[in-house]
Formats: C-alpha cells, sequence, structure tokens
C-alpha cells in the first residue's frame, strides 16, 4: 500500500465540456468486458432465451414478421416470387439487428440509474451491452435465412463472404445509434415513444419491401441521405444475388457508420459525466 | 497542496482521501422527466428548463488511512453528494480531490440494478462494472450470500425483495469486498435489530489502519460508538471537524436551536 500513497489512484478535477482522457478511458472500459458478456447473457435470460421455446421463439419472431411483410407485398404487387421473399428475409433480418439496437440502447442509459448513480465506470458500457444483445439475436436469424435460401434453391456463391463487412458496417452503425439514441434520451426521455415511428419510417424508406434497384433513379439520389440504405442494399446484393457489392455503396455506408459512431461516441463521451446528475 | 509527500511518515497517518476546495453545482431538470415536449412548453413560455443547486461549497477534508469519519448533517446538507464525488461518480465543478486506494462504496455495487434479475446476476453484474474480476467476485459470493442471510432469495428476481432483504444484500456487499476506503452512506439503519447489530459488527472489524472507513448516517449513538472523527456538513458547507463527542454534540444544539425557533412559530 505504501507504494500507492506516494501517488494518488484517482484524482477527481472539475468536469469541462470535452472529451475524458481516451486512452484511460479505453482501457478501464477493456478491464470491464466480462461486464459487456454477462450483462447480455442475463439480458437474454431475462427474456427466457436460454430455454428451448425461448430460442424457437426467437427463430419463430423474425419468420412470423417475414411472412407478415411477404404477405404486404404479394397483396401491393399482386404477385411476388421467391427471390423476393429471399431478399425481404435477408434485409429484414438485418434491419432488426440496427433497429433492436435502438430500442435496446434507448433505455440503456436511463435503466440503469441506479448502476450509475453507486458506481464509477465508463458509461459507454450500457449502451454497447445494448447492441451485443442485439447482436446474440441476430445470429439465430442468419441461420433462418441460410435454411431458406437453400430450400428456395438459391445457389451459393464465394462472393457471399462479402457479407463479413458489410455485417461489420451495420455493426458500427448499429453501435454509433445506440451510443447516440442513449444519451438523448437521457435529456428528452420522450424520445422511446417516437422511437417505433422512426424506425417504421426508417423500414419503409429502406430497401427491405422492394429491391433498390426498382427505385426511380430520382428516389436513389435521396436514399443517400438514409445510412441504412447502402448497407441494406449490399447485404441483399451479396447474400440474395451472390453478387460483389458496389464501391460506391460500400464507401458510402461505412462512411455514414463511421460518422455516426464517431459523433454518438463524441456526445456521449463528453455527457457521461454529467449522467449521474440527470438521471 | 503536496499534503500526501508530507505526512507519509507513520502508517496511521497516511492520507486515503484528500478533498480540496470542493464545490459541487447541479443543473437538473425543473421537471420530474425531462422531455421535448417539456422543453418546447418552457420554450414557449419563455420559462427556464433547468436550474442550477449548489450542492457543495469550498469543502476541505482528509481522511487518513486508520480512520473512521462519520459524516452529519441534516437531509440535503450535501453529504450523499460528497461520497459520490469521492467515489468519482460525479466529477466535481470546483476543487481537486485524490484518493489513495481501492473505494467501494455501499448500495455501491449496483445492487438492484436490473429488479428482474435475481440477487445473484445483480451482485455478479454490479461488481464487474465496479471493476472486478469474475473471479473475484465468485470468491466472495459465498460470504456475501451468507452474510446476507437471505437463504434461496438470492436467486429470486430482485423486484420480490422487500426493502430489508435490499439494504441487507447490498451492505453485505459492500462489507464483504474490504476495499481500502469503504463509503457507507445511510446503510446502517436499515434492517431488523440483529441484522443492524450484525452489521455494526462487521463495521467494528473492518476497523483497521490499513482501511479508511467513511460513514453517513443519522444515528449518532452509532457514530459516538463507532467514528474517531466526525464532519458536520450544512448547506454544502464543513461547519466542523473534529471529536465526535464535541461535534455531535454542537450538531444536536445546533438542531435544538432550529427546533426550537420552528416550535415558537407555530405558537
Amino acid at each position: 500500500m505504501s507504494a500507492s500513497i506516494q501517488t494518488p489512484t484517482q484524482v477527481y478535477v472539475p468536469f469541462r465540456a470535452g472529451l475524458p482522457p481516451l486512452i484511460g478511458y479505453w482501457k478501464t472500459l477493456w478491464s470491464r468486458k466480462t461486464f459487456i458478456a454477462e450483462y447480455s447473457r442475463s439480458e437474454l435470460r431475462d427474456k427466457h432465451f436460454d430455454s428451448f421455446f425461448g430460442q424457437l421463439w426467437l427463430i419463430l419472431n423474425p419468420l412470423l414478421l417475414s411472412g407478415v411483410y411477404f404477405l404486404l407485398v404479394v397483396i401491393i404487387r399482386g404477385s411476388s416470387d421467391s427471390a423476393r421473399y429471399v431478399h425481404l428475409t435477408a434485409t429484414l433480418f438485418l434491419f432488426y439487428l440496427i433497429s433492436n439496437s435502438l430500442t435496446g440502447g434507448v433505455k440503456a442509459v436511463t435503466s440503469g440509474q441506479r448502476l450509475i448513480l453507486n458506481t464509477a465506470f465508463p458509461r459507454i458500457m450500457l449502451p454497447i451491452s445494448a447492441v451485443v444483445v442485439a447482436l446474440f439475436r441476430f445470429f439465430p436469424t442468419i441461420i433462418v435465412f441460410l435454411v431458406i435460401r437453400t430450400i428456395l434453391g438459391v445457389s451459393f456463391s464465394w462472393q457471399m463472404f462479402w457479407a463479413i463487412p458489410v455485417l461489420l458496417i451495420a455493426i458500427i452503425l448499429s453501435l454509433g445509434l445506440a451510443i447516440t439514441i442513449s444519451c438523448i434520451n437521457v435529456y428528452f426521455r420522450d424520445i422511446a415513444s417516437f422511437l417505433p415511428y422512426l424506425t417504421r419510417t426508417i423500414l419503409y424508406l429502406s430497401p427491405v419491401l422492394y429491391e433498390a434497384s426498382s427505385l426511380s433513379p430520382k428516389m436513389l439520389k435521396f436514399e443517400i441521405l438514409n445510412p441504412l440504405f447502402p448497407i441494406l442494399d449490399s447485404w441483399s446484393r451479396v447474400l440474395v444475388h451472390g453478387q460483389a457489392p458496389e464501391t460506391s455503396s460500400m464507401l458510402i455506408a461505412l462512411t455514414w457508420a463511421v460518422i455516426i459512431f464517431l459523433v454518438g461516441s463524441y456526445i456521449f463521451l463528453s455527457r457521461e459525466r454529467e449522467f449521474a446528475v440527470r438521471l | 497542496m503536496n499534503l500526501p509527500s508530507v505526512s507519509n511518515s507513520t502508517k496511521a497517518s497516511e492520507i486515503a482521501v484528500s478533498v480540496r476546495g470542493l464545490g459541487l453545482t447541479y443543473t437538473t431538470s425543473i421537471e420530474r422527466r425531462p422531455t421535448i415536449k417539456a422543453r418546447a412548453k418552457s420554450l414557449g413560455r419563455g420559462t427556464k428548463h433547468t436550474r442550477v443547486i449548489r450542492a457543495l461549497n469550498d469543502v476541505n477534508l482528509d481522511v487518513e488511512y486508520g480512520q473512521v469519519l462519520g459524516v452529519i448533517g441534516s437531509n440535503g446538507a450535501g453529504k450523499s453528494s460528497m461520497m459520490r464525488v469521492i467515489a468519482g461518480i460525479i466529477p466535481p465543478t470546483e476543487g481537486r480531490i485524490e484518493v489513495f486506494g481501492s473505494v467501494s462504496t455501499l448500495l455501491a455495487l449496483g445492487v438492484g440494478f436490473n429488479p428482474s434479475m435475481s440477487g445473484r446476476d445483480n451482485v455478479l453484474l454490479g461488481g464487474l462494472a465496479a471493476g472486478m474480476t469474475r473471479d473475484q467476485i465468485e470468491d466472495h459470493f459465498q460470504d456475501i450470500a451468507d452474510f446476507s442471510e437471505l437463504g434461496d432469495a438470492i436467486d429470486a428476481p430482485m423486484r420480490t425483495y422487500s426493502s430489508g432483504m435490499y439494504s441487507r444484500l447490498a451492505f453485505s456487499v459492500a462489507a464483504t469486498v474490504r476495499p481500502d476506503i469503504l463509503i457507507v452512506d445511510e446503510a446502517l439503519s436499515t434492517g431488523d435489530a440483529k441484522f443492524k447489530e450484525k452489521s455494526l459488527n462487521r463495521i467494528k472489524e473492518l476497523r483497521s489502519d490499513e482501511r479508511a472507513l467513511i460513514i453517513v448516517s443519522h444515528a449518532m449513538g452509532t457514530l459516538r460508538e463507532l467514528c474517531n472523527d466526525i464532519a458536520w456538513l450544512n448547506k454544502g458547507v464543513l461547519v466542523q471537524r473534529g471529536e465526535p463527542n464535541a461535534t455531535i454534540d454542537a450538531y444536536q444544539d445546533f438542531l435544538q436551536v432550529k427546533r426550537s425557533a420552528a416550535s415558537d412559530e407555530d405558537v
């Protein structure tokens, strides 16, 4: 102990707007990675996803969703084919990764109130955990998708491995969105009630119920403003059509994801020391 | 300002926490739930949507290893705020706080983080958030469960706990981890008589030259018995610091004066 006496183990000085020392922050965050894993595990267990029927529900839920949306597409367009269904399931499942990150992230900080009021830890762990939960719910759907794809006889191709970078971009975007919205929710609690409308709007603006190629060029121009558009479009290209994604849409997707992640993290990190007072 | 390097001659006078010129100002929302709706309303009316609260004002306080410091004061005096600043949960607005050692705040390991999870999960999660490893927590877990006397309830969701069970678990967590610096905020007066005595005894056990204890409480009798030093806060200012009996007597005299003034007004 006498060694630690010479230098303080912790020094707390006034808070100014701006970032905490990033290297130190990263180190404390990294040392608490088991928290993130454990939190996601108990969160899943809490929703009974550790039981057989719970896991069945994890698979059944996206299947039912895709069935409902497919019905919608059939009714609106009069007819539809299996390729469209494969496209719908692929993009819908990825869309739900992002939207589950948002809905999980929005209350991540405010529901961690007790913990925040009593423990010093990097608050960003909470929205990150929400994204990890969404990821755990996403993985079973990939398997479901591959099964559907095989049953419907869509051929496999090596280009499908492009799905990995696309998924990585989607994860960066999910993290950015979850971090941003969890921070906004501290200051504006009603954002959680707006969220369903927001995700629904984004769903209809994204190439899920339709394919990007069926949009008019005029609409396509505006879609550069939708961060999810290039991700879902590339995802469909890669997994449904077995083609390499367009470089331009990959770059747009990456730019969007990184910008949202950086801006969101900046807002969060410069604000998080105030959370204890604001909750 | 170089206090730490000056005063490390004997073990007993090693500084655990040094608080210099601490000031704390909160900006809190006036609305109970800050919302866009409320913000728009206050904009429309031209009223303010936040208010500023001065919680602490130029507090200087050193806690040495071996000390058991009792913190007293009326409600809203800034006691809990000061504990949170020392624990690093709230950053100070002014001044500098140096902490020499590991801190555990009571209620700290965030017990009751998620009410729908079991007591066991909450202890684990709280411990992990506080920076402990899973092995460390599992080593302590049996002690925590035994001390809390919760029995099978430890695996029941925390929303089914009574407030007594709740605070028992919280106390057990904080008291079992054996940190260098233990902060106990208002937790001694919970639980039934038996558990109260048990937790008092645990606090007494924890007193040692290698540990600093900071206890916030309204139970003056307990503080007289436990502490070797008392700090009295009033409205964010450190009024008096010193020998327990003298300080508590002064505080109680002060309360007495206030009370008679209030009762005079009533007549």
